[in-house]
């Protein structure tokens, strides 16, 4: 058992010491971090190296130095391993002059299915692009064009899907849809990289982040866990009471409460010890008859994480 | 089979618009046009009987069709077949399939012979018909064709490794053609056997009755090769192999996105 949070116990993709340069231009340094069966969130802010991060998982792109394993071998190695790999990359990607029918289909084919066709409907009607498998993709919303890219991405059934920014430009009727398709998919032991930036999107799907900023792995594992070992970033609380400036000044004589401000029977104060910080709350209420009609931290959400991420370098 | 025949039927819907095809169309068939403006302009005068003619008809072959209008018109759509790919993203798309790089180049290369030879080879069907209509034979119709077909193959071979690479495939396809090809390659005969379009005279020559082969401008249009459309047939297949064989080791060493 590793102790490392970038790494799983069984992975199907390994990234070892992986760098890529374009040029003077370092785009990923010195990553290394696996993933298993499950979802597994990647994030980063735009520029930070998550799409060239992706492609080189995909054999898209090679390392410059480093090595990506996919099922033990490199991606490139022999072209069938391949089957194994779904991917919907960022950009375009799409035949225009096709419909979606025949572009799935074109892909089931590519990948060697007896039957592409029916391949192909079944994949649309799981991104529910029945109705329009007929349209020529050039008229497409970006939401439709988003859908046909994963239909085709899955089409084969791959064990393995990399998706970069799939919820991009859809509808959050859509983006539902296709978060509980990648939950399913997960919890049918496959293997789910998924890079946005709709932080909110991520955190409903999966607790496994990946964080990258320039590059470099910055964080990964739980995004809880992130939080709770960002020691030197003290933690934000919101409490809502009555005799407000009464228990500010109570708080602000623990040594645990670095700040506190009042606003309108608000107190945002911060605190490097959460855990300490409800007893005290609790105990100083009782002490001066304060009723605590609100205690929530203010940033263990995903959003706030990543900001303190991303600020801190 | 079904991939490789499937890569070359999207290849050819993806990259041969409508506007596209009529373009290269009307410029594959202005050699018959102005032929014809020829066969209208000389009708009836003593300025034209069958050697002029036929002289014309030749003239026209290896100085404006086989040497410009095959190549021009296979060069665009060859350096598309690959490179739009690139341009539109849809790369990853095709290469992350279980694949042999060898197959898809082969694919790619023979979408753009057949979309190229669509359009070469009925510019040249239409020049040949009123070349036998003005000189009483159809004799040098089938190896036009065949010239026609072999230069289109050849150039296809090297037009979409090209497309692939250059950002400017086009210019420098062209810069090719007209620097290259039409001048250094003309001045230094023995050069000729790098030329595609000399190679598809070459073939045309070794078909076509003599008359051809004795009004043919040797040196510019044939410099070293010695006509035969076997030989000729084999340099296009050489060519293919090595541009397909090449293609796929940049598929398989290079990064395929950026």
């Amino acid at each position: 058992m590793n102790d490392n949070p970038a790494l799983v116990a069984d992975p199907t993709v390994e990234v070892t010491g992986v760098s890529k340069w374009f040029g003077q231009k370092v785009a990923v340094s010195d990553v290394t971090c696996s993933f298993g069966p499950g979802l597994t969130g990647l994030l980063g802010p735009n520029g930070a190296g998550k799409t060239t991060l992706l492609r080189m998982l995909t054999g898209l792109i090679l390392p410059s130095q480093g090595e990506v394993l996919v099922k033990g071998a490199l991606p490139r190695a022999e072209v069938d391993r391949f089957r194994d790999l779904g991917f919907v990359p960022e950009e375009s990607a799409l035949y225009n002059t096709l419909t979606a029918r025949q572009y799935v289909a074109y892909a089931a084919t590519l990948t060697g299915l007896d039957q592409p066709e029916e391949a192909a409907d079944i994949a649309l009607e799981t991104v529910e692009l029945t109705g329009d498998a007929n349209r020529q993709i050039g008229g497409f919303s970006k939401g439709m064009r988003q859908r046909t890219k994963v239909a085709a991405a899955l089409v084969h059934n791959p064990e393995i899907l990399v998706l970069d920014e799939p919820l991009n430009g859809t509808d959050p009727v859509q983006r539902a849809h296709l978060i509980k398709l990648f939950g399913k998919l997960a919890a049918r032991g496959h293997t789910l990289i998924v890079s946005s930036h709709v932080l909110q999107e991520v955190e409903r799907m999966t607790d496994r982040v990946i964080a990258i900023v320039d590059g470099k792995l910055a964080a990964a594992g739980d995004i809880g866990a992130i939080r709770r070992a960002m020691s030197d970033i003290p933690y934000r609380v919101l409490i809502e009471c009555d005799k407000d400036r009464q228990f500010a000044a109570a708080l602000l004589n623990s040594e645990a409460v670095y700040s506190v401000t009042v606003d309108d029977s608000r107190l945002r104060l911060e605190t490097s010890d959460l855990l300490g910080l409800g007893s005290l709350v609790a105990g100083l209420a009782r002490e001066l008859d304060v009723r605590i009609v609100r205690f929530a931290p203010e940033d263990e959400s995903l959003e706030s994480v990543f900001r303190y991420l991303v600020g801190g370098r | 089979m079904k991939r490789f025949i499937a890569i070359v039927w999207v290849t050819v819907r993806q990259t041969l618009s409508p506007k596209r095809a009529i373009g290269l169309m009307l410029l594959s068939g202005s050699s018959a046009g102005i032929y014809l403006l020829y066969m209208i302009g000389t009708r009836g005068t003593s300025g034209r009987n069958v050697e002029t003619a036929f002289e014309t008809s030749i003239g026209m072959t290896v100085g404006v069709f086989m040497n410009i209008i095959v190549p021009v018109v296979t060069l665009i759509i060859a350096s598309s077949v690959l490179g739009d790919e690139r341009r539109d993203n849809t790369m990853s798309f095709l290469v992350l399939r279980p694949i042999r790089r060898y197959t898809i180049a082969v694919a790619k290369i023979s979408a753009a012979f057949l979309e190229a030879f669509l359009l070469t080879g009925i510019g040249a069907a239409a020049f040949g018909i009123l070349v036998g209509i003005a000189i009483g034979t159809f004799s040098y119709f089938v190896p036009l064709l065949v010239g026609t077909a072999i230069t289109t193959a050849a150039y296809a071979a090297l037009f979409v490794p090209l497309g692939y690479l250059l950002k400017r495939a086009t210019l420098i396809g062209l810069t090719y053609v007209f620097i290259w090809e039409n001048g250094i390659a003309a001045a230094v005969p023995a050069l000729a056997s790098l030329s595609p379009w000399r190679i598809g005279v070459s073939a045309m020559a070794g078909l076509a009755p003599d008359d051809f082969f004795n009004l043919v401008p040797a040196d510019f249009a044939l410099g070293s090769l010695t006509p035969g459309a076997g030989g000729a047939l084999a340099k296009a297949l050489v060519l293919i192999a090595l541009a397909a064989a090449f293609m796929a080791a940049v598929l398989r060493r290079r990064d395929l996105a950026t």
